[in-house]
């Protein structure tokens, strides 16, 4: 597989119209309303510790860029449907090498989603962290969709085509809502935050924040997301041979 | 039977499928098939829908694996040929992605393989150059064949396999088709192509293997082929002729079946020559003569329907 392969497959995604409006358009509105909202409220979150715009900053660039991740499932629905991927089978490219490049596209997708959401936020609301902050909080949320573009990659190359829509809503509203990106957690009842701690985007929202202010214990967010990451690629790899096999 | 239709210098097997079989549940898709096909032949892959062509070309590439036998290519596996982009393919159900161009199809595929054509150059070998910045979903059926046949040989393969190339095509558009296939092979490479379109099978291949219930019933040139449903069919109109006449007809040397409607009578005979001499001699008044090869068609219902060999 060769970089202008990566290149190429990655500029046609962007260039589609509906993956820019979920993966980018949608996080961008949400924090400009959120932002008008509530983001000129005095004071720290007692939570996060974080000025409140910078809150709903990190929750919108999680979730900006867990939708380009978890958007690769489409992509590759889409492609099964139609066949492309079978003309991609009569080709070098394997199928570790197809799985590969869609989570190369879902992380430059996502981290430009991120920024996206970073720069209005900074121009728009005039969010003040050190420089270090930002890029922390970035760097937290780029690595921490890692295992996002692994659920697309499982449903997309394994979900039945009729169940791959419902089945992806539920992820997605499962992750975005435990995961505290929409709504803080603490308005939801205690059982939610349970659940939320089993969930990678409630990780994907931590680290953001740690990130942002520069302190806390990073390893354990880390450590989760790096066993979902794991824990999915084991998944897909058995799953992938076993379906090869069957061929 | 010598090989029919070997065109290259070199004897190289490019394809060799041995007792191959495939299965899916109690049907038997592909049952039993030994076919080596040379370098330099154009071969096409003839059967009526569930004659398991499709399925042939799959097991060929290794998309699916055999239920028993082999398939082989350039005497590796299937996916090495691939790998080093000796192989280039247009699939059943193997469409191009809606939303990008032409030359973006093009580009992505070219970009996988170690040593491909120039996008520009594969765009102009398929006749694609002027529909090369059109969204493949504007595109006529005709147009995406063309555009699918140049995502087929951007790999500069040695071995092209074709399924069904022209389905949705006009006829316009198989000629510009068949064209740029000329092209391609008369370089020496490997075409194998699956259709039902016997008259494309009769002028583009030089040998033609026939399919029946994933069975090869027939295997030869286009000639022999016909040949084996041999004879010719002689048409003309005898003012008069009558019921004894017509038995006297059935009688004449070579002579296999007689229809006849009003003065017009049709049939089909083993040696027309000598047939057509008897009936001239015996009939001076036969006028309107026409003597006509017998059809593919007329081979392919003969081999493929009920009582195949």
């Amino acid at each position: 597989m060769s970089v202008r392969y990566l290149l190429l497959e990655t500029a046609r995604q962007l260039k589609n119209a509906r993956s820019l409006i979920f993966s980018f358009a949608v996080p961008v509105f949400m924090l400009l309303i959120f932002g008008y909202a509530y983001g000129s409220t005095p004071g720290l979150d007692p939570v996060t510790h974080l000025p409140w715009i910078m809150v709903t900053t990190v929750q919108m660039g999680a979730y900006g860029g867990m939708m380009a991740a978890l958007a690769q499932a489409f992509v590759i629905v889409t492609e099964r449907s139609i066949g492309w991927n079978r003309q991609l089978r009569i080709t070098p490219l394997s199928g570790t090498g197809y799985m590969v490049s869609k989570v190369v596209t879902a992380l430059i997708a996502g981290v430009l989603s991120i920024a996206l959401i970073f720069a209005i936020s900074a121009s728009v609301f005039h969010t003040t962290i050190g420089l270090g902050g930002w890029l922390m909080a970035g760097l937290g949320l780029w690595f921490g969709i890692l295992p996002f573009s692994l659920i697309a990659i499982m449903i997309g190359q394994f979900a039945k085509p009729q169940f791959a829509q419902p089945l992806f809503m539920a992820v997605f509203f499962g992750l975005s809502i435990f995961g505290g990106l929409w709504v803080p957690l603490q308005i939801m009842p205690s059982w939610a935050t349970d659940v939320a701690k089993a969930v990678p985007s409630y990780w994907l929202n931590h680290l953001g924040d740690m990130g942002a202010r520069l302190s806390g214990d990073a390893m354990q967010p880390v450590l989760v997301l790096i066993a979902w990451t794991v824990a999915l690629a084991v998944f897909i790899s058995w799953r992938y041979r076993r379906d090869a096999a069957r061929a | 039977m010598p090989q029919p239709g070997t065109l290259g210098t070199v004897n190289e097997p490019v394809i060799e499928l041995a007792g191959l079989r495939k299965s899916f549940g109690r049907i038997t898709a592909v049952d039993g098939l030994d076919l080596t096909i040379r370098r330099g032949e154009v071969v096409a892959l003839l059967g009526p829908n569930g004659a398991g062509k499709s399925t042939t070309i799959d097991l060929t590439l290794g998309l699916s694996t055999p239920t028993a036998g082999t398939a082989q290519l350039f005497g590796d596996t299937p996916r090495a040929a691939i790998v080093s982009g000796q192989v280039g393919a247009m699939l059943q159900g193997g469409a191009l992605l809606p939303t990008t161009t032409v030359r973006e199809s093009v580009a992505l595929i070219a970009a996988v393989h170690r040593s491909p054509l120039t996008v520009d150059e594969a765009l102009r070998r398929a006749r694609c150059t002027e529909i090369a910045d059109q969204k493949v979903a504007k595109l006529s059926g005709g147009q995406t064949q063309r555009a699918r046949f140049a995502v087929a040989i951007v790999s500069n393969p040695e071995l092209l396999l074709l399924d069904e190339p022209t389905a949705a095509m006009d006829v316009e558009a198989r000629r510009t088709f068949w064209e740029s296939m000329r092209e391609y092979t008369d370089e020496g490479r490997t075409v194998v192509f699956a259709t039902h379109y016997l008259d494309e099978a009769d002028t583009f291949a030089d040998r033609i293997v026939m399919l029946r219930a994933g069975r090869i019933v027939a295997d030869g040139t286009p000639t022999q082929v016909k040949a084996i449903v041999s004879g010719r069919r002689i048409r003309a109109t005898l003012p008069g002729v009558d019921e004894t006449d017509a038995a006297g007809i059935r009688s004449l040397p070579g002579v296999t079946s007689l229809e006849l409607r009003g003065d017009r009578l049709e049939l089909d005979a083993e040696h027309s020559d000598d047939t057509l001499r008897a009936l001239l001699g015996r009939f001076p008044a036969l006028r309107d003569i026409e003597v006509t090869a017998r059809s593919m068609d007329d081979a392919f219902l003969a081999l493929t329907e009920g009582g195949a060999r």
